[in-house]
């Protein structure tokens, strides 16, 4: 071939190379970050895709190069290589090579790094699964702090997925703060200076820590950030994880001004979230936990104006209904709930059913220049009914009302100092100082009682009463025991009568 | 964390039966080949040309089988050689170094067992880049010569089929060999260095220590202490600094040389110099029993039930592998281990069992501590037994107990180890777990005795040795495939082989119909169809068929899984990696089995050249 | 000349068939041919003729379909023979990858040859071939020449007793056609046996002692070159300085005694003549031409 021609041909080869770079520089070039908070370059249409589309690290500085040349190695099958890797683990989990098991996880991280499943699938199986193969419960830590590092790494790839923040958090809450080696895990983990770098001693707990990091996945959705799950849900945890502590403390024999401090905190961020607007079930607007006890009251007062609107209507209307009742109906309605037979039970029911009185019902029977006014209380109340339904299942699914109350009581001196005694009473009992447990135990239940005068709540409704008679019902329980040991009867009347109606020792 | 299949299998005892197996196969190969090559000349040539040609083809091929010029071979091995480089072997040297190179990235000093994992990838990455380069340059070159004619220049000189086919396989087998040299000695080189670090001490524990040493030189009786060293490599050690160890001269220079305890597998020696004024010298020494080569010597296991049964196997508690059983605690339940052939002059400091439990609770129990267990010895002949003494499990780790050679018993009997409980080198090691309602899980090689360690350096070379032996093989494969092969098909014949020989258990359970999805074709429905492995296919004439068709593949592969080597047979990665050492009766097996196939694939490469026109 | 037979063909015939067995090319039929020491022997005739087929089959690179040859009374398959035997293919397959040294320090190792004689040939044939400047490049970068004259030397590496030429003058240029001609008739007076086959006449024409032609893979002629070209009835008249009137006074002398003069003009390449002349007849009358030895 002649010069002339190889130099044409390399031309037309170099004119073709020039645009092909072009484009892929144009498509490819990675976002820069800019320098101190200023904007940096939005990055190429792939960068900017990536962005779209949630699929960080999209800035030069965040790619990690291995991550990277894995998955150009695989030259495309990826997907293979992938499957290929889980069914590895799979085998090297079952045959507990948990060394490889670990290896094998991290190149798999590698090749999907910003898939979410893989970091929650994964750190799960070390956290959990594999963390409880072990016999030792330092070896058991181990690997749970293991799936949390692995979470991390996970964090630093999907900066936007709030969800493995919270995965992170609810591990430290749940795994190190309520496991059955909880005395244990949270032992080493306030030792742990590996893991908390540092992070001063008094913040080391593993609730706190919990919290923390509920609140850095809070700031993640704030920022934008993709959350799975109800708002409500996740927006309590950090308050939720600041009761766990404060219950935590005092489990662990701290007490005082200390502890009602923290109790007065979780009580604050209670109040807090209950502050907060959240989404409403089926609906646009939005509900505040806070927003029931007004909103009944509201109520109230727009129901006075109806009825003061045509005095004596509600109860016209009542009796007209009551007139309307079957003979049957009625005589189960008179006769005592106590007394009723299974049919009557039913009538009865009915019977209630059918002589409540709308407001709607009150409203339209108003004529003359106030029906329109009623017509437009009527509309008001029904609307705040509907809120204050949405507000009690919300409540309901967080426990609001016996959080706030627990919060409340918690954080009197009484209460603290109950627990202390019964707390001091406990290790006399593990001491075999008998008089003394005996003396403590009494102590404390006497604070109880104070307690529970100061609080009928505790045991007003259904939920709190089994809660409270729970948490006492162990107490006495013990109590009975010293007494039995020092061969003493139990006291009769007992202090805690009320209590033990309530409480059904599990066997 | 075990060694899951390993050889106790003596050599002298395995190579008469197999030699035997071998010596049929390899009859019936010749002479039905012989056969085959007879009755093909009849058909063509008429009976009695026909068998003279046989015979002629017999005669020269036996003069060419025995009259191998070592001279002629050396000189088709060194043109092999050169060819090699030509086809530029160096780039999967570069490969591997890149490899090398940039493992850091994925191997993490941290880990756990970073040995284990650091040997691991060093020894299948080589032995796969070797494999492969195998594959290539064995199954490529041979067609390649008869492509290009040069085939013709060579035959045409008095050089016997014979002497190209052992050239080819000795050339490969050279670079190979130089290349796993050079491998094997980076490989070392970045285990070591991958491995090394040395420890130091925070600010906050050298003042402790400081005032340990005030204090210590105030009063002789002053308590040691346990510092943590820093954090390398994601782990620290804990250091029991003991004044009472140390030794002082005149000037009050206090001088001691501690080790630390076990970390991720390794420990360092920490020599330190006190001066009487000034900054304390700590020397720490690079990690150390991370890279061992133990030599075990197995014994049998067997179980006993709670109720003190015989039995087969222990419990199972739900674990998907099988290979531990469990022993049910404050139960009659043990695990029993009969060690043979014991000689007193071998264990001159007691007997060194080492052991790999699993453990299962069915109750918390005492989450502190481990669940005890307990350690016997018994006579197998008089039944006498002996309880040596009780431990507490930590479960997944290697744990050392020596057993003394004398040793009292609880019931305050004397006991001399051999004397009393070896009987005509025979002794049982019974394993109980003392704690009711708890297990312990033990299986063959979980419990063994440590004789001595072998020099790890050696092992490892032992270990590239295995993947020499592969490497041979692979290129016997590729020789004898390139002889009637060509170059593409042969590159696949050989890939094939090689790929069974690695899943060869796969294969096997395949050909017995035990792989969920069914066999290829079934498994091709299945996979175009979306269908769950699990599922029943519907009662179709084309299942029908498919199952038919697969039935008939796994005949084959029943036929191919016979034929074709076992390859874990000859990877001892996993010994190096977990650090036992590999025995030479288990190499000289390894060694047999390698030219058990490559003498063969020689005399058929040789066969299939000869019967060549290579003008065609 | 010596009777003795170096070479010996008995209706060697192949056969190429295809992948299923099938009969394809009848390359050769029923050859019979016998090579004596010291002569060189040419095998003639255009491309697919069965040249190439019978020398590969005289080497053993392909096995007869029927008949055999054998060499130095041996049978082609027999390695021992290629001792004393020299190849030169027609294209010279050679390791691209070895220089001229060392192909040619590799072939003199597959005859076992003693370190000192294998430098010495070495040494020798280099010289003798002109590639001395060349010999440490890689055979890729020789031109079709060199080639050609590396490929010689290996062939002789061994001093061999018969050397088989498979078209030894193509790729050369005129003057290399020269050395190459020359080079072969200095062998034969060395007394070596030459089998060559070439598709170019007057390569046959000029160092041939005998001749075979072939055509379809059938032998249409055999026999010396001279005596070959003689045979016909058939004189040429050579001569020069002949005046018009010396011409014509010839001619008159033709047809005085019954002949009849064809043409009175230039010599041409007689050989080729009579190549031209067989395949011609060869393609009206396919069939074996049974003609007498000479």
């Amino acid at each position: 071939m002649n010069p002339r021609r190889l130099l044409l041909r390399k031309m037309i080869y170099v004119g073709l190379m020039i645009p092909l770079v072009l484009l892929l520089a144009v498509l490819g070039m990675p976002a820069a970050p800019g320098a101190k908070g200023a904007p940096g370059s939005p990055g190429g249409v792939l960068a900017r895709l990536r962005e779209q589309h949630e699929l960080s690290p999209t800035t030069l500085g965040d790619i990690d190069p291995t991550s990277e040349t894995l998955k150009l190695a695989t030259l495309g099958l990826r997907g293979v290589a992938s499957t290929i890797l889980w069914e590895k683990a799979n085998n090297y989990k079952a045959k507990k090579d948990w060394t490889n098991l670990a290896a094998t996880l991290e190149q798999l991280s590698k090749f999907q790094p910003n898939f979410v499943s893989v970091w929650r699938f994964q750190s799960w199986n070390l956290s959990y699964n594999v963390s409880v193969e072990f016999d030792d419960y330092r070896d058991r830590y181990h690997w749970v702090i293991r799936g949390l590092h692995y979470l991390d790494k996970g964090i630093r790839y999907n900066r936007n997925e709030a969800i493995l923040v919270w995965d992170s958090a609810y591990f430290v809450q749940h795994k190190i703060g309520r496991s059955d080696e909880r005395v244990q895990f949270r032992r080493l983990f306030k030792q742990d200076d590996d893991f908390h770098g540092s992070r001063p001693m008094a913040r080391r707990d593993s609730w706190l820590v919990a919290k923390e990091r509920f609140e850095d996945c809070l700031e993640v959705v704030d920022r934008g950030g993709r959350m799975r799950g109800s708002p409500l849900l996740y927006r309590s945890n950090p308050a939720m994880a600041q009761m766990g502590y404060a219950e935590a403390i005092e489990k662990e024999g701290t007490f005082g001004e200390v502890a009602r401090r923290e109790w007065k905190q979780a009580g604050d961020e209670w109040h807090a979230f209950g502050a907060l607007d959240l989404p409403r079930t089926g609906s646009e607007s939005t509900i505040r936990l806070n927003d029931y006890e007004p909103r009944q009251e509201e109520r109230k007062a727009l129901a006075a104006q109806l009825d003061e609107l045509e005095p004596g209507l509600r109860q016209r209307l009542r009796d007209e209904k009551l007139a309307a009742l079957t003979d049957e109906q009625r005589k189960a309605l008179d006769t005592p709930p106590e007394k009723r037979s299974t049919r009557q039970m039913d009538l009865a029911a009915q019977a209630e059913a059918s002589i409540q009185v709308g407001h709607q019902e009150q409203a339209r029977r108003i004529r003359g220049e106030n029906r329109k006014k009623a017509l437009e209380l009527a509309k008001q109340i029904d609307l705040i009914d509907d809120e204050l339904h949405s507000l009690r299942s919300s409540r309901g699914i967080v426990n609001f009302e016996y959080w706030r109350l627990r919060a409340a009581f918690e954080q009197e001196a009484d209460t603290v100092d109950a627990r202390e005694a019964v707390y001091r009473g406990q290790q006399a009992l593990a001491e075999t100082d008998l008089v003394a447990a005996k003396r403590l135990y009494e102590a404390g239940l006497l604070k109880w009682r104070q307690v529970l005068d100061r609080y009928p709540q505790l045991l007003a409704d259904e939920n709190t009463r089994s809660i409270t008679a729970d948490d006492l019902g162990e107490v006495i329980d013990e109590y009975r025991r010293v007494l039995k040991l020092l061969d003493e009867p139990f006291p009769d009347p007992f202090i805690l009568q009320d209590v033990l109606e309530h409480y059904q020792p599990s066997i | 964390m075990v060694l899951e299949t390993f050889h106790a299998v003596n050599f002298a005892e395995w190579i008469g039966p197999a030699a035997k197996v071998w010596l049929i196969a390899v009859v019936a190969l010749l002479v039905g080949f012989a056969l085959l090559r007879w009755l093909f000349a009849v058909l063509r040539q008429g009976p009695a040309a026909g068998t003279l040609s046989a015979l002629n083809f017999l005669w020269a091929a036996a003069a060419d089988l025995l009259l191998i010029s070592p001279r002629r071979t050396l000189a088709l091995a060194g043109l092999t050689i050169k060819e090699s480089m030509r086809r530029r072997v160096v780039i999967v040297f570069a490969v591997f170094l890149i490899l090398v190179a940039f493992a850091g990235w994925f191997l993490d000093p941290g880990s756990n067992q970073p040995a284990r994992l650091y040997l691991s990838f060093v020894l299948t990455t080589t032995s796969y880049l070797v494999l492969l380069l195998a594959v290539f340059l064995s199954a490529l070159s041979l067609p390649a010569d008869i492509r290009n004619h040069t085939i013709h220049t060579v035959v045409t000189k008095p050089v016997r089929p014979s002497e190209i086919v052992l050239g080819r396989v000795l050339g490969f087998a050279a670079v190979g060999t130089v290349l796993l040299g050079l491998m094997a000695a980076i490989s070392y080189v970045f285990v070591l260095r991958g491995l090394d670090h040395k420890h130091d001490f925070s600010a906050a524990a050298r003042e402790q220590l400081a005032v340990m040493w005030r204090d210590a030189r105030r009063n002789d009786s002053t308590q040691g202490i346990a510092v943590s060293t820093d954090r390398v490599q994601n782990h620290r050690h804990t250091v029991f600094f003991d004044p009472a160890q140390e030794t002082v001269d005149e000037q009050g220079v206090r001088r001691g040389a501690i080790r630390t305890d076990t970390e991720n597998g390794h420990e360092h020696e920490i020599q330190y110099v006190v001066p009487a004024e000034g900054e304390v010298q700590f020397v720490c020494s690079p990690p150390e029993n991370h890279l061992l080569a133990r030599v075990p010597i197995y014994g049998k296991l067997r179980f006993k039930d709670r109720a003190g049964k015989d039995a087969d196997k222990g419990v199972n508690v739900g674990d998907e592998w099988t290979y531990r059983s469990y022993i049910q605690g404050g139960s009659l339940a043990a695990a029993i281990w009969t060690f043979e052939n014991l000689r007193d002059d071998q264990f001159p400091d007691g007997l060194p069992v080492e052991m790999t439990l699993g453990v299962f609770r069915t109750h918390k129990g005492d989450i502190e501590k481990g669940v005890p267990g307990s350690l016997s010895v018994r006579n197998p002949a008089t039944g006498d037994e002996a309880h040596v003494r009780t431990f507490a499990s930590r479960e997944f780790q290697t744990d050392l107990q020596v057993i003394p050679l004398e040793f009292q018993t609880g019931d305050g009997r004397t006991i001399n180890l051999f004397r009393d409980m070896v009987a005509d080198g025979k002794l049982e090691v019974w394993l109980r777990c003392v704690a009711p309602q708890q297990y312990f899980g033990a299986g063959q090689a979980d419990l063994y005795l440590r004789a001595r360690d072998a020099s790890f350096a050696l092992n490892f070379v032992k270990g590239f040795a295995g993947i020499w032996l592969q490497m041979v093989m692979i290129t016997g494969f590729g020789v004898l495939f390139s002889t009637f092969l060509s170059g593409p098909i042969a590159i696949l014949a050989t890939g094939g082989a090689l790929l069974g020989g690695l899943f060869s258990d796969f294969l096997y359970q395949l050909s017995q119909h035990k792989v969920f999805g069914g066999g290829p074709i079934e498994a091709m429905i299945r996979l175009v169809t979306q269908q769950n492995v699990v599922t029943e296919l519907p009662p179709t004439a084309q299942t029908t068929v498919a199952k038919m068709l697969d039935k008939a593949a796994e005949q084959w592969m029943w036929l191919i899984w016979h034929m074709l080597p076992d390859f874990r047979v000859l990877s001892f990665s996993d010994h190096v990696a977990y650090g036992f050492d590999i025995s030479w009766g288990l190499l000289a097996m390894a060694v047999c089995q390698t030219l058990a196939y490559v003498g063969p694939a020689f005399v058929l490469g040789y066969v299939f050249l000869k019967s060549r026109e290579l003008a065609q | 000349m010596s009777a003795e037979v170096v070479i010996e063909t008995r209706s060697l015939t192949k056969v190429y068939r295809d992948f299923w067995g099938r009969r394809k090319v009848e390359a050769l039929k029923a050859l019979d041919l016998d090579v004596r020491r010291g002569e060189i022997f040419g095998l003639l005739g255009p491309n697919g003729s069965g040249k190439t087929t019978t020398i590969k089959l005289i080497l053993g690179l392909l096995f007869p379909t029927n008949g055999e040859a054998l060499v130095f009374g041996r049978p082609a398959g027999d390695v021992e023979k290629n001792a004393r035997i020299g190849y030169l293919p027609e294209e010279s397959y050679l390791y691209r990858f070895l220089n001229a040294e060392e192909t040619l320090d590799f072939y003199a190792r597959l005859f076992r040859l003693p370190r000192a004689v294998r430098r010495q040939r070495v040494y020798d044939l280099i010289e003798q071939v002109g590639l001395q400047r060349a010999k440490r490049r890689q055979l890729r970068e020789y031109s079709k020449g060199m080639t050609r004259r590396i490929g010689l030397a290996q062939a002789l590496i061994n001093d061999p007793e018969l050397l088989l030429l498979d078209e030894p003058t193509t790729g050369l240029d005129p003057i290399g056609i020269r050395e190459m001609k020359d080079l072969i008739l200095h062998l034969r007076d060395q007394g070596k046996t030459i089998l060559m086959c070439s598709h170019r006449l007057d390569d046959v024409q000029d160092v041939c002692d005998r001749i075979a032609i072939l055509h379809q893979g059938e032998l249409k002629e055999l026999g010396r070159v001279d005596s070959l070209l003689k045979v016909r009835d058939m004189t040429e008249i050579r001569a020069t300085g002949l005046s018009e009137e010396a011409k014509e006074e010839i001619r008159q002398v033709i047809a005085r005694h019954g002949a009849q003069l064809l043409s009175c003009d230039n010599p041409t390449a007689t050989l080729e003549e009579l190549f031209v002349k067989i395949i011609r007849e060869s393609e009206e009358h396919p069939g074996r031409r049974v003609r007498g030895v000479a």
